[in-house]
């Protein structure tokens, strides 16, 4: 399949790579990005996963504990949205569009969810005392958890922008996927996130 | 495949990758609440999890699997260097506390 006649997207002078398949230039970038993204995401994981192997005791006295039910909640709805967006792009590929639309709305509304939910879980841990600065526990807590909320935020305004231009008919199944991929990195990126930083022991 | 069956074909495999999604979360919870569980055996049995998760995501969900070899090449090879130096950090760091 032609890059040049399957998608109109890019610089038209770009050759397809015959190595990457029907993988566009415009996916590859993205997976690059993803994989940068990911460094980011994995350097602070590390960093924290070290300040805390060095310290025998990593909770200090009068911290609040991480409520692992509510966010195991906001796990399995980040994990819902991931379904949502992926069900949208398989309704777009079949030229269902009131069906896509509808899906990717509904993936920003959870993403708007979730968001909301951290932003409570935040509120009630600042009031027990868990407050940025205090100890790396809490610095190192929010520099994550605030950083995966950054790229959230950004993930819903972009599936907005997508909604957008698909119902005026400007985006199409792909434009969907390359959105679909960065949605279901903010998912995987909270997999390691809900297990270093909330679960693990 | 038509779109519309490729579509379909898909959907089942979404719906199946969501259902093992949930199921890995509860068992991850699960792991974390059951006593008598060696703290060394739960740190192993999250990383495992959480490495099966993002990997059920990245396969399915951004059709990883469906890509070239090379593209998965291109995607997962940056990432196993950093991962071990990573591990090798925090051992060590942890080493260094216990002297």
């Amino acid at each position: 399949m032609a890059i040049t006649t399957a998608h109109a997207h890019g610089p038209a002078a770009w050759p397809p790579d015959a190595q990457y398949g029907a993988a566009t230039p415009g996916k590859i970038g993205m997976w690059v990005f993803l994989v940068s993204d990911a460094f980011a995401f994995g350097g602070l994981l590390i960093a924290q996963g070290i300040l805390r192997g060095g310290r025998p005791q990593w909770v200090q006295p009068g911290e609040p504990a991480l409520g692992i039910p509510f966010t195991a909640a906001l796990t399995f709805l980040l994990i819902s949205t991931s379904f949502t967006n992926v069900l949208a792009w398989a309704a777009a590929v079949e030229g269902r569009r009131r069906a896509a639309a509808v899906l990717l709305a509904v993936t920003a509304l959870g993403g708007l969810l979730f968001l909301v939910g951290q932003s409570h879980e935040w509120t009630g841990l600042i009031r027990g005392g868990l407050v940025f600065g205090k100890s790396p526990r809490a610095s190192t807590f929010y520099v994550i958890t605030g950083f995966h909320g950054l790229h959230v935020s950004v993930g819903v305004l972009y599936i907005s922008a997508v909604l957008a231009r698909y119902l005026r008919g400007r985006a199409t199944a792909y434009d969907v996927e390359l959105l679909g991929l960065y949605w279901c990195f903010v998912d995987f990126v909270w997999i390691f996130v809900f297990s270093f930083v909330y679960l693990m022991p | 495949m038509g779109s519309s069956a490729r579509g379909a074909a898909y959907r089942a495999q979404y719906v199946v990758t969501f259902v093992v999604l949930g199921v890995l979360t509860l068992v991850e919870l699960g792991v974390v609440r059951m006593p008598g569980i060696p703290t060394i055996g739960v740190r192993i049995a999250l990383v495992t999890l959480a490495v099966a998760k993002s990997a059920l995501i990245a396969l399915f969900y951004m059709h990883l699997r469906f890509e070239t070899p090379i593209l998965r090449l291109t995607v997962l090879a940056p990432l196993v260097a950093p991962a071990i130096y990573g591990l090798i950090l925090i051992a060590e760091a942890g080493a260094r506390a216990m002297r």
